[in-house]
């Protein structure tokens, strides 16, 4: 077993570690009754029994974790796309919903994916104008407008 | 009840509520569709635009939103899978391998096709059985709840793979689910102050971050070699291998999705659940449930449909909402000078009736758009997914936004993603997290509500016959996986030891 196989377990142990420390300052019981700290406090008590259970058994090869790593294009490609959802959302408060979306779906496709203009360019028309139409036209959902008009 | 029936059809067919109905059930379509936007949501943006309608047309219009969302999330769930409901998570993980494999027409097919049988089903069911179930379901109080919501999470543990990274993946979710505020005394819990955690983890995020982004993460990392996946006229059609595989799975299906959502307050999310996990074990091929499952779809989505259906039973017989979609369903009722309760049924009953008489129009109209239309939605997926890919995460955050109107809401979407993309690094399933996430809220509460009523004692699950049966079904689902895998380590334990007396000999 590698080391990193053992991710998923200490995951969910220290889920369960975060979970009894924090919610120290509340109560277990209340008088008869349980408190906002019980369930919290089965969960974690669980969520050790599995993390540990899940450990030994991959140490005795019961259980199998297979990581799987991207190669270097993957994980760039993963990275550069992440980062543009991340820019994504920066910018929906400040240049609208629908307009930030028709630059991240060109930021896509022709930075991060590398396809053709024309059907980048199309894509991205296409896919703000149904958005445009379904939720601002149709549904009236109010996505935020260009400059926070 | 049979007069009363005609009295409701006689309304429903009046060309204004058909249109109407026809209306509900096209925009619950598009809005199961929509990543985020649930019957729900959908119902509570369109509620205003109802105001000046007769109440009967305008309940009937809110309904059709509700059971058209079912076959519309079926959509995002089999060609993207983006499930826009909880109840879709078991649909978007063997729907969307049956796509994978160019058999995304009869995956939506035979969803059309289940949801409608199951639906009619429910349907007449309410019409004959509305009050005696009403008040069966009501023998269900807080330690049922909790059994039976205990009973989804065990039963999460063999949903394929390894049952402890299931049950990890599940107990990861249940305790997202502790952030926000303390569901009993509304203390805060696990929110560190921050005005973001207080209101709670919502399941949105978490579906469209999880399953939405991260599916489409982990598919950038080798783009090219992703081809557009082939949908080939005859095969998006049901064989009569496939109608032979889901004719009692459609069945069965319908009778646990009615059986739970006469249960106020349990949900098509179980009723799938439940559904999907039984039909594996009645199945001739078992091994193929989570690989592209043709039964496990027509089960899954059988029960999600006859579950928003029977959650009408207890709106409409004793005024008490099964669901969030109904609990809108009856705040219409209220805003339109109906009071809903027991006496519904005899004071209203041309509405009552009419409503019931509704869904079986609205239930036709949603197989004909939707059947015709299996091969043109599967279709799609003949786009190339590199085109597809910006736009299925685009869409899916606009559906996270449109959901709260909150850009937090946004931010978990991508928070998740991160975990989901992890979780598929790792070889942790992600459907166990979701569908915990969704029970958990409801298991907290029945539990603590139950030792409440029992000034603590545990006893209360012994002592009732009902929790009594569920206690016996928890137990087994825990005793009989661990019996059998130690039955089978002695077997491999006792084979090789066989074959080495017999090589020794």
């Amino acid at each position: 077993m590698r080391p990193i196989e053992a991710v998923p377990a200490l995951f969910i142990l220290i889920l369960a570690a975060a979970i009894y420390a924090g919610t120290t300052g509340l109560r277990l019981w209340d008088g008869p009754t349980p408190g906002a700290r019980f369930f919290p406090m089965a969960l974690s008590g669980a969520g050790a029994i599995i993390g540990v259970l899940l450990l030994l058994a991959q140490r005795r090869g019961l259980e199998t974790v297979e990581v799987e790593f991207p190669d270097a294009l993957g994980a760039v490609r993963v990275g550069a796309s992440f980062a543009a959802l991340v820019a994504l959302a920066v910018g929906i408060p400040l240049i609208g919903f629908v307009p930030m979306l028709a630059v991240f779906m060109l930021a896509m496709l022709l930075v991060v994916l590398r396809c053709p203009p024309v059907p980048s360019v199309s894509s991205a028309v296409i896919v703000a104008g149904l958005v445009h139409v379904v939720f601002i036209r149709w549904l009236a959902v109010p996505l935020p407008m260009p400059f926070g008009i | 009840m049979l007069d009363q029936l005609l009295i409701g059809f006689s309304t429903a067919l009046l060309p204004n509520n058909l249109l109407f109905i026809f209306i509900g059930v096209l925009i619950g379509q598009v809005v199961g569709a929509l990543p985020g936007l649930g019957p729900s949501a959908g119902m509570a943006l369109l509620l205003p635009l109802t105001f000046g309608l007769e109440p009967v047309t305008a309940i009937m219009m809110l309904a059709g939103i509700m059971y058209g969302a079912q076959y519309g999330g079926t959509l995002t769930s089999v060609l993207i899978k983006v499930p826009g409901e909880a109840s879709g998570v078991m649909t978007a993980v063997d729907g969307n391998a049956m796509a994978r494999e160019g058999r995304a027409g009869a995956a939506l097919a035979i969803s059309a096709i289940g949801s409608f049988i199951a639906g009619i089903g429910s349907v007449m069911a309410v019409a004959v059985l509305a009050p005696p179930l009403a008040s069966f379901g009501l023998r269900f109080n807080a330690p049922e709840y909790f059994l039976l919501a205990l009973l989804g999470i065990l039963a999460i543990g063999s949903l394929g793979g390894s049952p402890i990274k299931s049950l990890g993946a599940a107990l990861i979710g249940l305790m997202i689910a502790l952030i926000g505020v303390d569901p009993l005394t509304g203390t805060p819990r696990l929110s560190f102050d921050q005005p973001i955690l207080l209101k709670g983890i919502d399941f949105i995020p978490v579906v469209i971050g999880v399953f939405g982004v991260a599916e489409v993460l982990h598919s950038l990392e080798r783009i090219e070699s992703v081809k557009p996946i082939k949908t080939r006229l005859r095969d998006m059609w049901l064989t009569m291998e496939d109608w032979r595989k889901c004719r009692f799975a459609i069945i069965r299906g319908g009778f646990i999705g009615l059986f739970v959502g006469i249960m106020p307050g349990a949900g098509a999310s179980i009723a799938s659940l439940l559904a999907y996990l039984t039909e594996r074990k009645f199945s001739t091929t078992p091994e193929m449930f989570g690989k592209g499952a043709i039964d496990g779809v027509a089960s899954a989505e059988a029960a999600n449909n006859s579950a928003s259906h029977g959650a009408a039973i207890p709106m409409l017989s004793l005024g008490i909402p099964g669901s969030a979609s109904t609990a809108i369903l009856l705040a219409a009722l209220i805003l339109h000078g109906i009071r809903p309760g027991p006496q519904l049924m005899s004071q209203e009953s041309v509405l009552v009736w009419g409503l019931i008489a509704s869904m079986f129009v609205g239930n036709v109209f949603l197989l004909i758009m939707n059947l015709p239309m299996a091969p043109v939605f599967a279709a799609l997926l003949r786009i190339p997914y590199v085109y597809l890919a910006p736009a299925i995460l685009g869409i899916s955050l606009v559906g996270a936004y449109a959901a709260t109107l909150d850009m937090a809401t946004v931010w978990m979407s991508l928070a998740f993603g991160v975990l989901g993309y992890a979780m598929i690094k790792f070889d942790v399933p992600r459907p166990p997290l979701v569908l915990a996430l969704v029970l958990a809220s409801l298991m907290e509460t029945s539990l603590r509500q139950a030792l409440l009523l029992s000034f603590g004692s545990p006893m209360i699950f012994v002592e009732r016959p009902i929790s009594a049966i569920l206690l016996c079904a928890v137990v087994l689902t825990i005793v009989l996986p661990i019996m059998s895998a130690v039955r089978r380590r002695r077997r491999v334990g006792a084979k090789p030891a066989a074959t080495g007396g017999n090589g020794a000999g």
